[in-house]
């Protein structure tokens, strides 16, 4: 074994990180910082395009879309990376949906759609989850039906983030009512956002901007239908493990740690010393510390494995598992920490570190339900890690 | 980064637990624990004719030298059987600190016997009132050129059996390390009980003579020989806590499919099998920081951050699984006709095997607070650790 970086992995490492810090640098951290934390924002738009003309974008595809076919590990470190600078980037639509589409989609799509992911010059939005099909996705209602040669679709989407600024919208789509299994009766659409009948309203939550999005009588041309009719769930759920990995990267609580032990090592503590003499903030440090580095080497070994195509799916859950709920953690120790004036948010005299902590803890508690939820999770480690009999 | 076993590895791993499988069983255990000393001697020896005892012995000194990280596979196999052998004491805590630091007369003289099985050195790491290895209380003054040692070890794995005993004591110039003779002049030993059975002893040292060509280290040497002595046992702790921890979970996973109540599987419950999913996760993450620390130290890396979270992971891990696991069970659990009762009570010994997690905690939580004070141009931390 050799459980650690190789010399060109570490450079590129290094490579993204200044390359990610000359991006953020001006306006984009301005606009990031304010209405449009979100992204999608004219200088978000031109930094995401500035990031695919210089070929990040396209550097994990295969060749044969001019990509670099780099493995994994080295998507995960770029990953990790984008995420650590605080860019929003729309892994969603580079590295869940663009495959696909390159994949199953028409060559019209490919020539046109794909290429414009490619060049950062298109966000998709994802449309699975309704007010009524959460956890129980294959249960959703949005309907597309044939009328004559176009097809026709109403429903309502809900936490469809990006869907404001969004090119696009991956739909799913009940177009089998019939279908004795509920999750056969699904196909995936493309619905461009400037078709008439779509619309949006903002969801508030306690972290991010979201929405609910709202497809009337959109009516749609066949090249629109992606993949193969009524075999949606499939698109729907390739690509899952991918995604869980990406949501319990280890670089942005790694910052903050750093962050918090330099706040802690610099900050007077009234009673003398400093605050990281306190031997409970070291031990808070300490746990913080010590759940990282398992953070770090779970997604190490997630990606090495999926690069020898050996990555199971109670390992993928797993690890969203132990992510998901030691981020809540994290925030908790670290804040603790800060102690009373870590509640003071962005922008409010007296805030520290800029009110990172403040804003990641309300961000935090998404994850835990987010990206199938961790009952679901645990099931399936229960059922494809241990073996055990399934609860129904 | 490459996560995979070399084959002679995974040949290792395979023999070892096909030899600790076919040998170790519960009636072979019960038999043991009758003769009231659970050390299996014919295993041993059939270890050591299968090779298995010098995997991490160079071959100049008549073991394989495949490295410390086979070791650790080993290990994990002795605790997954929770087989009676003396590996960590032996050939961790002893074996592969007199390889690295020892001079050749004593590597020449002690290596060999180790890895045929022929002999036994085991170490004394801790003492009454001190799970620091690091800085012992037993004092060592000069004798001319040799070394007279006063003082107390407890908890000594086969010191009775033991041609000799690695230990250190302190001295005005720093800490020596020795080779003692357990039947030597001054030498007592009284046996002790421990929670999983292993023979320990404590050992007495009364104006214990040791002559220069068994001292194998002092002051600045003897110092980097306790750290890296340290070190290679608590991963290798790691490792069998990883051992024991994987067998538990596998058992709990069995029993709970085949138990019924309610007229189902008690696994169907999600009470259950999410109970069983935390544990699987808590033993993914130990193997994770098990493997990280072997490998690292194999590889000769600055290995010290990463041994001390491996040893906080496994004794929450040890603990949490050990609970969950008999919890799981019900009564069978704890019923000594059921073999898991073996496995919580080398869990709780590992765990505690020098020093509980906290510790480790706070030793992880001082070397943050000076790294962060270096890093921010701040002063010389006033609670750093003196080694």
């Amino acid at each position: 074994m050799k459980i650690a970086l190789t010399k060109d992995q570490l450079k590129l490492r290094d490579e993204i990180r200044g390359y990610m810090a000359a991006l953020m640098s001006g306006p984009l951290a301005e606009e990031l910082s304010g209405e449009q934390a979100e992204g999608g924002g004219p200088e978000y738009r031109k930094a995401l395009r500035q990031m695919g003309e210089d070929g990040w974008i396209v550097r994990s595809w295969p060749k044969a879309f001019g990509g670099r076919d780099a493995g994994p590990v080295e998507q995960y470190i770029f990953s990790d990376e984008v995420i650590r600078a605080g860019f929003p980037y729309p892994f969603l639509t580079t590295d869940g949906v663009g495959p696909v589409l390159a994949e199953v989609a028409t060559d019209e799509i490919r020539e046109t759609i794909v290429a414009d992911i490619l060049k950062g010059q298109c966000i998709i939005a994802i449309g699975y989850s309704e007010p009524s099909a959460g956890t129980d996705l294959a249960s959703l209602k949005t309907k597309a039906e044939r009328k004559g040669d176009k097809w026709l679709i109403n429903g309502q989407k809900i936490w469809t983030s990006f869907g404001h600024v969004a090119d696009y919208v991956w739909l799913a789509a009940r177009t089998d009512p019939e279908a004795v299994k509920k999750h056969k009766g699904l196909s995936m659409f493309l619905v461009p956002t400037s078709a008439p009948g779509f619309s949006f309203t903002p969801i508030s939550t306690l972290g991010v901007r979201t929405n609910a999005t709202y497809y009337q009588d959109i009516e749609l041309d066949d090249k629109w239908q992606v993949g193969e009719l009524n075999q949606g769930w499939k698109l729907i759920t390739g690509q899952l493990n991918r995604e869980r990995l990406s949501l319990v990267n280890h670089g942005p609580c790694e910052l903050l740690f750093e962050q918090v032990a330099d706040w802690a090592a610099r900050a007077d503590a009234p009673e003398g010393g400093k605050v990281i003499d306190r031997p409970w903030v070291r031990a808070n440090l300490a746990r913080v510390k010590s759940g990282i580095e398992v953070l770090r080497l779970t997604c190490w070994k997630q990606a090495w494995l999926m690069g020898h195509a050996q990555l199971g799916m109670d390992q993928a859950s797993a690890a969203k598992v132990y992510g998901s709920e030691f981020f809540v953690e994290v925030w908790r120790l670290l804040l603790e920490i800060l102690g009373q004036a870590g509640t003071l948010a962005k922008g409010s005299e007296g805030a520290l570190l800029r009110g990172a902590l403040e804003h990641r803890y309300r961000t935090g508690s998404v994850l835990t339900f987010g990206g199938g939820t961790n009952e679901v999770q645990r099931d399936i480690v229960a059922a494809a890690g241990l073996w055990m009999p399934r609860s129904r | 980064m490459d996560f995979s076993l070399r084959e002679e590895q995974r040949d290792v791993q395979g023999l070892a637990s096909q030899i600790l499988g076919d040998q170790v069983t519960s009636e072979r255990l019960k038999a043991l624990d009758a003769t009231g000393y659970r050390f299996d001697e014919p295993l041993w020896q059939q270890l050591a004719e299968a090779g298995l005892l010098g995997v991490a012995i160079e071959e100049a000194c008549g073991g394989s030298g495949m490295g410390f990280e086979t070791l650790c596979l080993l290990l994990t196999e002795v605790g997954k059987a929770v087989a009676p052998v003396p590996m960590l004491p032996v050939l961790v805590s002893a074996a592969l600190p007199l390889q690295r630091f020892a001079g050749d007369a004593i590597r020449q003289a002690v290596l060999p016997g180790l890895a045929s099985g022929r002999s036994i050195v085991t170490a004394a790491l801790v003492e009454p009132g001190n799970d620091d290895m690091l800085n012992p209380f037993a004092e060592a003054r000069s004798d001319g050129d040799a070394w007279l040692l006063n003082g107390d070890k407890h908890m000594v794995a086969l010191a009775d059996r033991a041609q000799y005993v690695l230990l250190a004591a302190r001295s005005p110039a720093g800490p020596v390390v020795v080779l003692v003779d357990p039947r030597g002049q001054g030498v007592s030993l009284s046996p002790q009980q421990s929670t999983a059975g292993e023979p320990q002893y404590a050992m007495v040292l009364r104006d214990v003579r040791v002559p220069a060509e068994h001292v194998v280290a002092s002051g600045e040497r003897a110092r980097a020989m306790l750290a890296f002595t340290r070190q290679v046992t608590l991963a290798g702790m790691a490792a069998q806590t990883l051992g024991v921890c994987e067998k538990m979970l596998a058992m709990t996973a069995t029993y709970t499919s085949e138990r019924h109540q309610f007229g189902v599987p008690i696994a169907t419950f999600q009470a259950v099998s999410h109970r069983a999913a935390d544990a699987y996760i808590d033993v993914a993450n130990l193997r994770l920081v098990t493997e990280q620390a072997a490998s690292l130290l194999e590889q000769g890396e600055d290995a010290g951050e990463a041994v001390t979270i491996a040893k906080i992971w496994a004794g929450d891990v040890a603990c949490r699984v050990s609970q969950s696991a008999q919890h799981l069970h019900g009564g069978i659990g704890v019923d000594r006709d059921y073999a898991l009762f073996r496995y919580c009570l080398w869990a709780k010994e590992l765990e505690l095997r020098l020093g509980g997690s906290a510790s480790y905690l706070a030793e992880l939580g001082d070397d943050i607070a000076r790294w962060a004070k270096a890093r921010a141009g701040i002063g010389a931390d006033p609670a750093v650790r003196v080694a």
